[in-house]
């Protein structure tokens, strides 16, 4: 289904999402990547995935309170959903069932 | 101070994005600026800044959809507006019936006069080369006399399609030999009748118009002498349930016709009506073996196609000229042609020699304007009643006003609630179309079926009349209701309904023109009456007209007359080229003091024509069997003819001289007629010249009917009398007659419709009127009801409180009088300018549509005036 399918990226900054809990908005989510991963976004990227993701309804947003760092403006703070959850869940385990399908062999041959 | 980014990328920013998405973007993008000044410095921040702004310049971030992220509550808000709507709807059931049968009897009377027009336009279109297709019109005149005839002569066809071969695609002529009916008969079934819808057609009918041929082949149908064609009811009519291909029908005792095909009956979308079609080769054998070649006589109805990227202009620049090199000596200087589309037939064709009586564009008009305004007074019933009202949906508006709704949004839930009744109105509307259809196609003479509305322009019609309906009368309500102010509203218990000017302003509007369709109804009918009265100058009644026309009576003529004379209840027998007082021919003469010869309206005739009409002579002498030259050398004329030539008196015109084709040798005219209408009162009497023909074959071409003067003692004997001796003469002729009076009133077809349907739509809209009226008096009578309580305790009468609530109500109906009057007498006299006879626009009518609307009005009000009158105050009052 083509809803459901979740890039990369997608995947990435739901994860993020997730993870940061009640505090995820556009910077703290790249800084997070960044973080986590060495991986340097542009912030215009997040929030074009941000907006898809909400479409997607993965992720349901509200805006937050202001902050002085931004000049008074609030802050828009998203959240992970349940189907955004089962969606994670869903793309973790069939990594982790491909991943446990590898022979132990193959390691060795890396190995070598 | 602060350091800032460069102003233009957050001006550059601001401008293009959607404002919804701006604090979030704007907040990241500072966040990260003030980030990096701290960290990296000013130049490094500034540039990553800009290419920021430049990142999020995307069209998802530019467009400007308001559903992004404020998920629309507009499906929820519409549910409630249409449960308000309802429950408003229903708890007001009185208010809500006045307006739905208001509305719903105005778009009633809309789409009925819809129906009509659009049959009316619908004639003739139904033929493929419609849009190329004209009949040929003959305006031979002389100083304004003469005819505008709408046939020509038989070999015009012919020669245009030999001269003008690259312009003029096909011709087909039709023929009937002048005749009001012709006979037919089966002799195997022994099947007679007088059959007046025949024509010859050239062969080349089909390739003109489109009729549907059920059997037979449609392409040799007509080409062979001695077919003809039978529409579906004729063959019903004349074999039953026979096969008829390939049978024979005797025509005119004379020629047997093989049935060649079967053809549909004619649509009555057609501006003419056929029953059969004969072919038009047959004809030679009634003239010799050849058409008849005359330039003159001129019978033949011609239709032609022009090829597809020629103009009717193009031919009709060469029509002067072809007139020049073919037309009789005597007229051709008279004569002009011109083409007229097919399509304009029906509705703006007014000759002389129609094949049938046509519609009437100017009616047309009229309807259009009455189903306007009926719809129109529906209209304002809405609006009246719910501003008159509005104060009890104050508090709600105060509700939803505090609680944030829009002013938008309740302009849109109150045109919501408009609309919804409007939908009713329409359900009701259609229920009430299908009731009265049937009806209505009685009145106007058509057969207009339901299905037409299912037609898809209809259905678009009838969605968007629906939706402008709403709108206009839901507006100013919505308008006005949505004005309220929340605080006011909520504070004062009682809000004083607004806009009472306004709404007497509508009501003055209603009444203006109800009266004015009653004052135009009141005359039309006043002017068909004047139409039809009998003072046309000749005694219409107890006169039995005969079609002979073609038939052997020629040689039983007098004969005839003589037998039937000798019973007491048969006064006088004549014979007459036309029905008098609906048709004439006519011919040259050239008169004493004239250079030529001149077209004069004519009618040939037999002796005791003045005896049988009741025409009065004002000067010389009847024509007289006692003269036997009366026949070629003399001459009636009218008055009108006097008067036109310019001789000084009737007396003086007996004696002069006149020539006939050129020919003197001794004519003159022997008496003067006193004028009389010999067409409809249309026209104003023009000259005449009535022509005395006692040649046998006068019954082939100019003479078609006998008149007979009956006493009207016994009608049926009369008739029976007629009847027999005919049969005794003529035993294979069928008898046919009519009564000339009766025949007469369907001259005024066009203006009885008129008047009956100006009649019947003015009743409905001023009962529409009365609905709006009787919600307005209920609401005032409600509105007062302490107050008329309080006047009863302290004395008030009964009629002294009646007169309290009708006065106000009748003062309106008194202006919106004052004010239809002079409307009403602009408009009527610029209609009647178009008659010839026409009444004197009086006040009595004016007088009586007034006395009828305020009649109406007043009993409308009083119902409600006398039931407030009544109640006890105690009952009232005990409230307080």
């Amino acid at each position: 289904m083509k809803g459901n399918y979740l890039g990369e990226l997608e995947e990435l900054i739901l994860l993020t999402v997730g993870a940061l809990f009640e505090s995820a908005y556009g910077v703290a989510i790249m800084d997070e990547i960044e973080r986590q991963t060495n991986r340097r976004l542009n912030i215009s990227a997040v929030h074009s995935v941000l907006k898809r993701l909400e479409a997607k309804g993965f992720v349901k947003s509200e805006m937050g309170g202001a902050t002085n760092e931004r000049g008074g403006r609030r802050k828009r703070l998203f959240k992970l959903t349940s189907s955004g959850k089962k969606v994670l869940d869903a793309s973790m385990q069939v990594r982790s069932h491909l991943y446990n399908q590898i022979p132990n062999m193959s390691f060795n041959f890396s190995g070598q | 101070m602060k350091i800032q980014p460069p102003k233009w990328a957050c001006r550059f920013l601001e401008w293009y994005c959607n404002p919804q998405l701006l604090e979030e973007i704007q907040g990241d993008v500072y966040e990260l600026y003030q980030r990096r000044l701290a960290n990296k410095g000013r130049s490094v921040a500034d540039r990553k800044f800009v290419w920021e702004v430049l990142r999020f310049f995307r069209w998802s971030n530019i467009k400007r959809s308001k559903t992004t992220y404020h998920p629309s509550n507009n499906t929820a808000m519409l549910k409630n507006y249409l449960k308000v709507s309802w429950r408003s709807l229903v708890k007001n059931k009185g208010y809500t019936a006045l307006n739905i049968a208001g509305l719903a009897v105005g778009i009633c009377c809309f789409i009925l006069i819809s129906f009509y027009v659009e049959d009316e336009l619908s004639y003739d279109r139904f033929h493929s080369q419609a849009d190329q297709t004209y009949r040929v019109k003959e305006i031979f005149e002389s100083d304004g006399v003469g005819e505008r005839s709408a046939s020509v002569p038989f070999p015009l066809a012919e020669a245009l399609m030999t001269d003008y071969p690259s312009i003029v695609k096909n011709v087909v002529r039709f023929f009937n030999f002048q005749a009001p009916s012709v006979a037919v008969v089966n002799e195997e079934n022994d099947q007679e009748f007088n059959e007046s819808r025949l024509f010859f057609v050239d062969s080349t009918f089909f390739d003109i118009f489109d009729f549907k041929v059920l059997r037979g082949d449609i392409k040799t149908a007509l080409s062979e002498p001695n077919s003809i064609l039978l529409t579906e009811s004729m063959a019903h009519k004349y074999f039953g349930d026979e096969e008829p291909l390939g049978k024979f029908l005797k025509l005119q005792g004379q020629e047997n016709l093989k049935v060649t095909a079967i053809v549909e009956d004619t649509p009555l979308n057609a501006h003419f009506q056929f029953d059969f079609l004969v072919s038009f080769t047959t004809l030679k054998s009634f003239y010799d073996g050849q058409y008849p070649q005359s330039w003159y006589w001129n019978p033949c109805w011609t239709y032609l196609v022009l090829y597809k990227h020629r103009s009717p202009e193009d031919l009709e620049a060469r029509f002067p000229e072809f007139v020049q090199k073919y037309f009789h000596q005597l007229i051709k200087d008279d004569v002009t042609l011109e083409l007229q589309p097919l399509t304009d037939i029906h509705l703006h064709s007014d000759l002389d020699y129609e094949i049938q009586p046509n519609g009437n564009y100017a009616n047309i008009r009229v309807f259009i304007s009455i189903a306007i305004f009926v719809l129109l007074i529906a209209c304002i019933n809405f609006i009246t009643l719910s501003t008159a009202r509005a104060g009890k949906r104050a508090k709600e508006v105060g509700m939803r006003k505090a609680i944030g709704s829009h002013r938008n949004q309740l302009i849109k839930q109150f045109l919501i609630e408009s609309l919804l009744l409007t939908v009713v109105a329409v359900g009701f509307a259609l229920i009430l179309l299908k009731v009265s259809l049937p009806f209505f196609n009685q009145l106007t003479e058509k057969s207009i079926a339901f299905n037409l509305l299912w037609n898809p322009l209809f259905v678009a019609g009838l969605v968007l009349l629906t939706f402008l309906i709403g709108i206009i009368s839901g507006f100013y309500p919505a308008f006005v209701l949505s004005s309220f102010k929340a605080v006011k509203v909520l504070k004062s218990a009682q809000i004083g309904s607004n806009g009472v000017n306004f709404r007497k302003v509508l009501v003055v509007l209603q009444f203006s023109i109800s009266i004015i369709l009653i004052i135009s109804a009141g005359t039309a009918l006043k002017q068909l009456q004047l139409l039809r009265s009998n003072d046309t100058g000749f005694d219409q009644e107890h006169v039995l007209m005969i079609p002979v026309s073609r038939s052997p009576i020629a040689q039983h003529y007098e004969a005839y007359k003589n037998e039937v004379v000798r019973d007491a209840s048969i006064l006088s027998v004549t014979a007459v080229e036309e029905i008098i007082g609906a048709k004439h021919q006519v011919g040259n003469y050239q008169f004493e003091g004239n250079e030529e010869s001149k077209p004069f309206p004519r009618l040939f005739i037999r002796h005791d024509f003045a005896k049988t009409f009741g025409v009065e002579l004002v000067a010389g002498r009847d024509y007289s069997e006692d003269y036997p030259t009366d026949d070629t050398l003399a001459l009636l004329v009218n008055e009108q003819l006097v008067k036109q030539q310019g001789w000084p008196s009737n007396e003086a015109a007996v004696g002069k001289k006149f020539r006939w084709f050129g020919d003197e040798n001794g004519r003159k005219i022997v008496g003067v007629v006193k004028d009389f209408n010999f067409v409809s009162k249309h026209h104003p009497i023009r000259p005449l010249v009535l022509d005395l023909d006692l040649r046998d074959q006068a019954f082939d071409l100019f003479i078609k009917y006998m008149a007979v003067r009956i006493s009207g003692q016994n009608v049926k004997a009369s008739v029976a009398r007629l009847e027999k001796v005919w049969k005794k003469n003529m035993p294979e002729r069928p008898f046919d007659y009519f009564f000339l009076d009766e025949n007469l009133k369907s001259l005024y077809k066009s203006e009885e419709k008129l008047s009956k349907v100006s009649v019947i739509f003015s009743g409905f809209a001023i009962f529409v009127a009365c609905l709006g009226l009787f919600g307005l008096a209920t609401f005032t009578a409600e509105q007062r009801k302490k107050e008329i309580s309080i006047r009863k305790v302290l004395g008030g009468t009964v009629p002294h409180i009646v007169w309290l609530l009708t006065s106000n109500f009748s003062r309106l109906i008194l202006i919106a009088f004052v004010i239809s009057c002079p409307l009403a007498y602009w408009i009527l006299n610029s209609w009647l300018s178009g008659f010839a006879y026409k009444i004197r626009i009086q006040p009595d009518v004016f007088m009586i549509a007034g006395a009828v609307a305020l009649v109406v009005a007043v009993t409308t009000i009083s119902y409600q005036a006398i039931r407030a009158a009544f109640t006890n105050p105690a009952n009232v009052l005990k409230n307080e």
